[in-house]
């Protein structure tokens, strides 16, 4: 079974938010929806150190996705790949998904009054390519494939930084 | 190249000073994408914000299309269309006028940080006219002072964006800066360093995205640069942990400086910066063991009143610990052999004969920035701007500039005043900015994306930022414009000979004329590197009289400044001005960059706005709660000798120390078409100062290490 993914180190990630604009530049999104989105969390003190972190948050592409389950129309569906992706010409608006979804991830498009999502850039994924958030980002900081190989690549590095 | 076809095409990126390279996507010659270009040498496929959304910029639909004269009032925004040759034609005769009614001083031109082929084109203009009144119009609180500070102690410049080898480090030291925001690529060159084990550490009074993934972040209090510094120096030399070798054969005012040093122990450094001593001992013997370490400086220690002499310490820091052109340490360039640098024009061979460069505004008073023997020789702004209200020393009457002076530069009411009094002013630009506002005639400037021009980078390459698309509408090339308009003047592009007959077409070819290649060879897309040599002084010594590094700086003795670097308290502080500070609470930093803007550009462009839509200004939680005033309030900012009040929109962030409050800075409203596009609403520049007190070599007035006052009240 393959599960395409994203998975982020967010050790890795400084906030730049070439991610943000990236994907809008892909998705031809105007102001508005923000597939990916750069959140500052912080600065907090931890263990008496003033500690910030950057998060982005986008769809999770989750394996039981709540959207699709709370989708009235039948305008979300996961794929065999594992992408959840969201049929526009299906959508109404209802704007249900957004209630349902824990992350926030869809979002509704003040241009076209329908949800839009993350689609982990399935037309660049058809061609070869990596999403377009992957591309832009300076650090790599954001890994696209299947979940089990990034789960492997993962435990290797966790394995190395406890070595050292 | 590529002009109406469709593809994609190679160039060299300018929505910023650093140069990455892009792929541009062409679809029926119009731009439909940009990309990170990965082939590119140094930032290999890495873009950011400003980059990608730099198709937003191009086909603005604000974007300046035509050149435009004004029919209303001065800031009235009522506007002409005229053709090139009308608009020329004004202009050329009104500076003719002006030359001979008052002399060619008093004809002055400029040009900002703007990334764009301005620099050369404003230059070439008093040039050719014989004008010294010339400047990058920031440079005597952004750029200058290291470069004074540089010139006199290793006669060359090493802490620039560019010039730091992080890539082969084992600790970057970041004064100052916030290179994610700023200079990505630099950030993501000192993230690898980091994965492989090098030490990051970060001077900055706020928690900047940089100094969150730093080991080390020392918060000092704002205009305390060289006290740190000095702390730092101190322990190393105490200690003996310097370069011994590299002290001993190349360095003149070791004893002296150490004197210096000796009186500012951790201890008085930390009382004075507000970091711990231990962290200062810390810090100093983590760099100085570190070998090879580098340091990354920027404007957080340009922009306080003490900015020459701090940087002249941090220079002192660099010299003494070894880390001067080693692989891994801070460079001077090695460029193909034989090419032009980019500014190769401020280089004395180049300049005005010293009896009209002693006429130059400010050359008198900081004969380090404006005289003959200043190492770039540049008008001190506010001098100039004041010039132009009392006529003295002499009227400024003209100018001719490619920037947002209104919006950057420090006291905005004065600078509007000022410009109001000139009988011409000719701004070349891509959008209407309320400096626009105020001219004559605004002229329509090409981006990067519809021009030819040679680039040459860090550290050791040159190649072609390629035209991809036609100009829209009608917008030209600006070097382009000053020839049209010294045409017209019966003038020649520039005074030297060489260049007058290559003409501005040729200016690629002149720059490369002793490489051997044409700019046709490079126009392909080739990199052509020099070889990467460290170490250069051994062959040639170091530029400074001496031939050695000048701890003990003979310049500045000879120019009658302090030999040896020391800490001034800023002018106004609560250790300076008690009284003051009691009405005036805040310790006041303004400027620290976002990663949307490049200085006042790119307000309008929507992808950029989406990321930072409102003018900041960050407040530390606890101190917010006892003036009510809670995240995303919108309050007033008063200064003590700024007049009026503007607003910003509280952010609270305990990033900052409950003293200190940071405004954002460059604000305007691109999207109010009202004259004055909301100038004088949001911008901290209307609060900021252009009198004196001013730093005594570079004529600096601060603008981090003020004074102010915030309380609630203010509305949308």
């Amino acid at each position: 079974m393959v599960e395409l993914s994203l998975l982020i180190h967010t050790d890795l990630c400084f906030g730049c938010q070439a991610c943000e604009v990236a994907c809008k530049q892909e998705n031809h999104l105007g102001v508005g929806p923000r597939w990916i989105r750069v959140i500052e969390a912080g600065p907090k003190e931890i263990g008496g150190e003033l500690k910030m972190s950057y998060i982005p948050i986008r769809c999770l592409h989750c394996a039981k996705p709540v959207c699709e389950q709370t989708c009235p129309t039948g305008a979300i569906h996961k794929r065999i790949d594992g992408i959840v992706v969201l049929n526009a010409d299906l959508c109404t608006g209802c704007k249900a998904c957004i209630e349902a979804c824990p992350f926030g991830a869809p979002q509704l498009n003040p241009e076209t009054k329908v949800v839009g999502k993350c689609t982990l850039c399935v037309h660049r994924i058809d061609k070869g390519l990596e999403p377009a958030c992957v591309a832009a980002c300076p650090t790599r900081a954001i890994h696209f494939g299947d979940i089990n190989r990034l789960t492997e690549l993962k435990r290797k590095d966790s394995a190395n930084s406890i070595f050292w | 190249m590529g002009k109406n076809n469709n593809g994609i095409f190679s160039s060299i990126c300018q929505a910023c000073h650093m140069s990455c390279g892009i792929l541009a996507h062409v679809t029926d010659g119009k731009i439909t994408k940009i990309e990170g270009d990965s082939e590119h040498p140094w930032s290999q496929g890495m873009i950011c914000p400003k980059g990608i959304a730099y198709q937003q910029v191009v086909y603005h639909p604000d974007r300046l299309l035509h050149p435009l004269m004004r029919v209303g009032e001065r800031g009235e925004n009522k506007w002409q269309r005229v053709s090139w040759d009308e608009a020329l034609n004004h202009i050329a005769l009104k500076l003719l006028e002006v030359k001979e009614k008052y002399g060619p001083e008093s004809i002055a031109a400029c040009c900002g940080g703007n990334p764009r082929r301005s620099m050369p084109a404003t230059r070439f203009l008093t040039e050719s006219i014989g004008s010294p009144n010339w400047a990058y119009s920031d440079a005597f609180y952004c750029w200058g002072p290291h470069v004074i500070a540089e010139n006199a102690t290793y006669g060359g410049r090493i802490t620039s964006d560019t010039n730091i080898d992080s890539c082969n480090s084992e600790c970057i030291l970041v004064w100052g800066g916030n290179p994610v925001h700023t200079h990505t690529v630099v950030a993501r060159d000192i993230m690898r360093a980091r994965a492989r084990g090098a030490k990051i550490v970060v001077v900055d009074p706020r928690l900047t995205a940089t100094a969150s993934k730093a080991h080390i972040w020392l918060q000092l209090r704002p205009g305390t640069d060289a006290a740190l510094a000095l702390g730092i120096l101190n322990v190393i030399m105490t200690e003996g942990i310097y370069d011994k070798e590299f002290v001993r054969r190349w360095c003149t005012g070791f004893e002296e400086l150490k004197g210096r040093a000796l009186s500012y122990p951790p201890e008085k450094a930390s009382e004075i910066t507000g970091v711990r001593a231990e962290d200062i001992k810390k810090v100093a013997r983590l760099y100085a063991k570190a070998k090879p370490a580098c340091l990354y400086l920027r404007v957080g220690n340009e922009l306080i009143f003490n900015s020459t002499q701090s940087s002249r310490a941090i220079a002192c820091l660099i010299a003494i610990t070894g880390n001067i052109d080693v692989k891994g340490g801070n460079l001077f360039p090695c460029l193909p052999k034989g090419t032009m640098g980019r500014m190769f024009y401020v280089k004395k061979e180049w300049r005005l004969p010293d009896e009209i460069e002693e006429k130059r505004i400010g050359a008198k008073e900081f004969p380090l920035l404006s005289g003959p023997r200043a190492p770039f020789g540049l008008f001190h702004t506010p001098l100039l701007i004041k010039a132009m209200l009392t006529e003295k020393p002499y009227p400024i009457k003209a100018l001719i500039a490619a920037n947002n002076l209104c919006v950057s530069l420090p006291n905005t009411r004065e600078i509007c005043e000022a410009l109001k009094h000139l009988d011409l002013l000719v701004i070349y630009e891509l959008f209407m900015t309320p400096t626009a506002e105020l001219a004559d005639f605004v002229l329509p400037a090409a981006t990067y994306l519809e021009i030819d021009e040679l680039i040459d980078r860090y550290p050791n390459y040159i190649t072609a930022r390629r035209k991809i698309i036609e100009p829209v509408g009608e917008c030209w090339d600006e070097l382009k414009i000053t020839d049209e308009i010294v045409k017209r003047m019966r003038l020649k592009f520039t005074p030297w000979p060489e260049l007058q007959a290559r003409g501005w077409q040729g200016y690629e070819d002149f720059r490369l004329k002793e490489t051997g290649l044409t700019f046709k060879d490079i126009k392909t897309g080739e990199y052509v590197f020099g070889p990467m040599e460290y170490k250069k002084y051994e062959k040639n010594g170091f530029g400074t009289p001496s031939g050695k590094v000048e701890l003990y700086s003979s310049i500045f003795k000879e120019f009658g400044y302090d030999p040896l670097p020391h800490h001034v308290e800023p002018f106004e502080s609560p250790t300076s001005t008690p009284e003051l500070a009691k009405q005036y609470p805040f310790i006041l930093i303004t400027g620290g960059r976002t990663i949307a803007y490049f200085h006042s550009l790119g307000h309008q462009v929507p992808w950029l706005r989406e990321l930072v839509p409102d003018p900041l200004i960050e407040i530390h939680p606890d101190e917010a709660a006892k003036l009510g005033i809670s995240d995303g309030d919108w309050v007033w900012v008063e200064t003590p000798r700024g007049k009026g009040r503007i607003k910003q929109k509280a952010k609270l962030t305990r990033a900052l120390h409950p003293k200190v409050v940071h405004s954002v800075a460059h604000w305007w409203y691109p999207e109010r078409f009202t004259p004055d596009h909301g100038l004088w609403e949001s911008n901290i520049n209307v609060l900021t100062y252009s009198d004196p007190p001013y730093e005594p070599i570079c004529g600096t007035c601060a603008m981090r290490g003020l004074l102010c006052k915030i309380y609630k009240g203010a509305e949308v």
